[in-house]
């Protein structure tokens, strides 16, 4: 099963790696952001579409 | 470049200021300003794309349930806080400022919490459920089920059903009053002198609470005495503001750690670089700890904001951002010149689209009465400080040039005029005005401190810090001046007390005993009977909203505490209070009254054609009126035409304006607020004047039900001006703007032609000097021509940046109802003289 601490755009929380953010960039049609949204590093990811192995 | 400038003049020549300004705003300022979702309804709806957010509503409601035990601040506390750890924060490109009150740029916030009334329209309301919509809409209705007998609405009706279910019934009906008395409707003044001066930030308030909750600890276990009865309570208080505090620092940092990954991992480009690393030195540092320079200062003001609304609605923004960020400003571009004059005014113009950016989920009836923006938004510029010497700086000067570079609609600027404004300054309100913002609008800052001092008694220190709590009512911003929720909640539909006092307290478009009967004004044999059975029905509706207003802040506490404001708030700090709680509050009520116009000229018709030429009698107007006119366009024409008018400097109307005016003063003073202080009416309209179109009827001024009622507070009705704007001012300058109203909105629509050049400056200069020497405070304008905007009605596209004033506030022209459009079109043209 794929965790979410094998994904690029995971980055773990110094103090605390079983914490950290997911980072995507977005393009949408007004404009192009980074977000951020926390998760966990055994978060199960095979589900997210958007997993991309490290 | 050389051809961009050519350019730029030609646009300006041909006042085409919205594509000047394109060009004329840096790339970033474009970028950024392009990039901004609208969010305001067109029409009623919201715009393809835009969303409800689900992840505030999903978070709150996480954060609630999990602490139902908890007392309600701290529960309270608790799930905000676990929406600021929780939603999804994002960056956008080129930004130097950053927070949004939502998790992605195109979605708007639901305050869940508020009640079914609100829910049930997110469920309803077509395409505004995230793809995919039907886990979204499964979504909505589990978590409405969740809500169930828990929301604010929920607990509030029981209460108002045991002692006022009449009255209830009556307000519901939408007939005469706007807006929902609680604090949960935001609206909230905020004691910036206590958190925006740069003297502490949150970890000082944090040490600060500590320090009370030993302290009273200490001294409540040594002596019992009544002082300490409600210790629980305040020491609950105190840990909900410590939670949310501690929450805010949090999400602070997680903004300043995505920066940081971004510039780490993601971002090649060395400036891009550096600014994001500035963005999360910024996001370290403030609201933690006090600012140090501009953009830490807009940096910490907009976490103030955004955190309000992630626990209010926000409706308004009461904000003095030349006041407050000023002294940041002198430091960095004139003592330190960290920066230069170009990179402040992108920190500036970018403030203003932060701001602009904001969007929430309304109940249709907002959305209707406020066309094409996301609240009222007016923010404060100009005044005297405290000790009464000029406050202007070159922040004003920064804010009034970046308003025209990203011309937003929202927020808008009102300017504190005094007699020691300096010419520099007055020009740059002026470029403004001329170029189609709408805004300033231009605020008598003598007169309207000795009003404040009038009404509410505030100190006059207090007094001159005041900004604009919404549109137009002015307002504190000290420790007990501020005003911590939205009691302009007494908002009435004015109109209806004419119609009333013609129909004996009965409305037929919502078949209802509205208020008292004051008798059948078929036999009414004087204008004196008509005009007492109109003043008991002011009086009735007067007493109406603002009890309930007096009754839904008193409750509000209970209902929808208020956390982060009260974290931010001094008074709450000391006294481990609500800040909506009415202890410490001086009192800063005002009843707004919408449509009240149409009550002058229809009395001052009656007067006239019924009981003085006897042309006609009341019964033959009655008939008339109940057939809304029809059948009887001469007679109509003729109370139209033939009856004088407010606004043309006519004794025989302009008395009766005072009269009536008097007579609301008189009752001010009688009705009270939770304070124990007045309640002054501030005739104005934001859109009501549309809005409730189809809720009055036919009235003796002429109009039929369904037609626009006139746009103001104290402007004539459209095309009705007929002897020039110095008779509009003359009129308008019989009021006493101190004694007989907490303020009076005027709006003027002038000639693009004739403003243009320095002739044009001087015109309107002497026309404000006209304007201040009679008295009058408030005054805003709309400059632009009925071409410009007959073009933008037939091609929309072209001309998304155009600015017209409503009424309290602006909107992009393209935004608004065609019945709106039309109405603006319709207001009289002036020429100065
Ligand atoms: S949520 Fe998906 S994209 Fe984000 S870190 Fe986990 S696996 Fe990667």
């Amino acid at each position: 099963m794929p965790l979410c601490k094998e994904c690029k755009k995971f980055f773990p929380v110094k103090e605390d790696p079983n914490k950290g953010d997911c980072v995507q960039r977005v393009v949408d049609p007004r404009q192009a952001y980074y977000k951020a949204k926390p998760v966990g590093a055994n978060m199960d990811a095979s589900s997210c579409s958007s997993f991309e192995k490290i | 470049m050389a051809e961009a400038a050519v350019n730029i003049k030609e646009l300006e020549k041909n006042q085409e200021w919205w594509r000047a300004a394109e060009l004329k705003r840096s790339k970033r300022l474009d970028y950024l300003r392009k990039a901004v979702w609208k969010k305001g309804a067109v029409g009623g709806l919201y715009a393809p794309g835009i969303k409800v957010d689900m992840e505030r509503a999903g978070l709150f409601t996480d954060g609630y349930f999990a602490n139902l035990n908890d007392p309600g601040m701290v529960r309270h506390a608790k799930a905000v806080a676990n929406v600021l750890d929780n939603i999804t924060i994002f960056i956008t490109d080129q930004a130097q400022l950053v927070g949004y009150v939502g998790s992605l740029p195109h979605t708007i916030s639901w305050l869940i919490e508020g009640g079914a009334l609100l829910n049930e329209e997110v469920y309803n309301e077509p395409g505004i459920a995230p793809e995919p919509e039907a886990e979204s809409l499964k979504k909505i209705a589990a978590m409405m089920d969740r809500w169930n007998g828990h929301t604010v609405q929920d607990k509030f009706i029981p209460y108002v059903l045991s002692f006022a279910a009449e009255e209830g019934v009556k307000l519901l009906s939408g007939a005469v009053g706007w807006g929902l008395p609680l604090s949960i409707s935001g609206y909230n003044g905020k004691d910036y002198e206590y958190i925006l001066t740069g003297k502490r930030g949150f970890e000082d308030i944090i040490e600060d609470i500590d320090r009370r909750q030993n302290d009273m600890t200490e001294k409540a276990r040594k002596k019992a005495g009544p002082e300490y009865l409600h210790v629980g309570l305040r020491m609950m208080n105190w840990e909900g503001m410590k939670i949310v505090l501690q929450a805010v620092i949090r999400y602070a940092n997680r903004y300043a750690r995505l920066a940081k990954i971004v510039a780490e991992n993601y971002e090649t480009n060395p400036k891009c670089r550096e600014e994001l690393l500035r963005i999360a030195e910024t996001c370290e540092r403030v609201p933690a700890k006090p600012q140090r320079n501009l953009q830490e200062s807009l940096q910490f003001d907009h976490f103030l904001q955004v955190v309000e609304r992630f626990e209010s609605g926000g409706g308004a923004w009461p904000s003095r951002p030349d006041y407050y960020h000023g002294p940041w400003y002198d430091k960095d571009v004139n003592i330190d010149k960290r920066l230069t004059k170009e990179e402040a005014l992108d920190l500036v113009g970018e403030f203003m689209i932060r701001a602009h950016e904001v969007g929430a989920f309304f109940p249709r009836w907002t959305r209707e009465g406020l066309q094409g923006i996301t609240g009222t938004w007016v923010w404060t510029l100009g005044g005297v400080k405290q000790d009464g010497t000029d406050a202007c700086n070159d922040m004003t000067i920064a804010m009034l040039q970046a308003a025209r570079l990203v011309r937003v609609s929202n927020p808008t600027f009102a300017f504190r005029w005094h007699p020691q404004v300096k010419d520099e300054v007055m020009r740059e309100c002026f470029e403004c005005i001329r170029q189609g913002l709408g805004y300033p609008s231009m605020r008598n800052d003598p007169v309207l401190i000795t009003n404040a001092m009038h009404w509410h008694g505030h100190p006059i220190e207090e007094a001159r810090t005041w900004v604009h709590q919404a549109c137009m009512s002015p307002c504190p911003t000290t420790k007990n001046g501020f005003q911590p929720m939205r009691m302009a909640s007494a908002t009435a539909n004015m109109a209806k007390v004419v119609e009333y006092a013609l129909f004996n307290g009965y409305d037929k478009v919502v078949n209802m005993q509205m208020g008292p009967q004051t008798g059948d004004a078929r036999n009414f044999k004087s204008f004196d009977e008509l005009y007492n059975a109109w003043a008991e029905q002011l009086k009735w509706l007067m007493n109406l909203l603002t009890m309930s207003v007096n009754f839904g802040r008193a409750m509000s506490p209970e209902m929808c505490p208020r956390s982060f404001l009260s974290a931010i708030s001094e008074r709450s700090v000391e006294s481990g209070l609500d800040a909506v709680s009415p202890e410490g509050d001086r009192g800063n009520s005002w009843i707004t009254a919408f449509t009240w116009v149409e009550n002058i000229d229809s009395l001052a018709a009656v007067k006239k054609l019924v009981f003085d030429d006897k042309k006609y009698t009341m019964d033959q107007l009655i008939t008339a009126l109940d057939t809304n006119w029809e059948g009887y366009e001469e007679m109509r024409l003729d109370f139209v035409k033939n009856a004088p008018k407010w606004g043309n400097d006519d004794d025989y109307v302009d008395d009766i304006m005072l009269k009536c005016l008097r007579e609301a003063a008189q009752f001010s003073k009688v009705i009270k607020d939770p304070s124990g202080n007045n309640w002054p009416i501030l005739p104005e309209n934001v859109s009501g004047n549309i809005h409730y179109a189809n809720i009055v009827r036919a009235l003796p001024n002429g109009r039929r039900l369904g037609d626009a009622l006139y746009d103001g507070g104290i402007s004539p009705g459209p095309g009705l001006d007929k002897k020039g704007p110095t008779a509009v001012l003359k009129s308008c300058g019989k009021i006493n703007h101190i004694t007989d109203g907490r303020a009076f909105l005027l709006n003027q629509r002038l000639s693009p032609t004739q403003l243009s050049g320095e002739k044009g400056y001087q015109l309107w200069r002497s026309y404000m000097h006209t304007w201040a020497d009679l008295g009058l405070d408030h005054i805003q304008f709309n400059v632009i021509d009925d071409a410009t905007l007959r073009s933008a009605q037939r091609e929309p596209e072209k001309y998304q940046e155009v600015i017209v004033r409503v009424a309290g506030y602006s909107a992009h022209f393209v935004d608004i109802s065609r019945k709106t459009q039309d109405n603006i079109i319709q207001r009289t043209v002036q020429g100065i003289a």
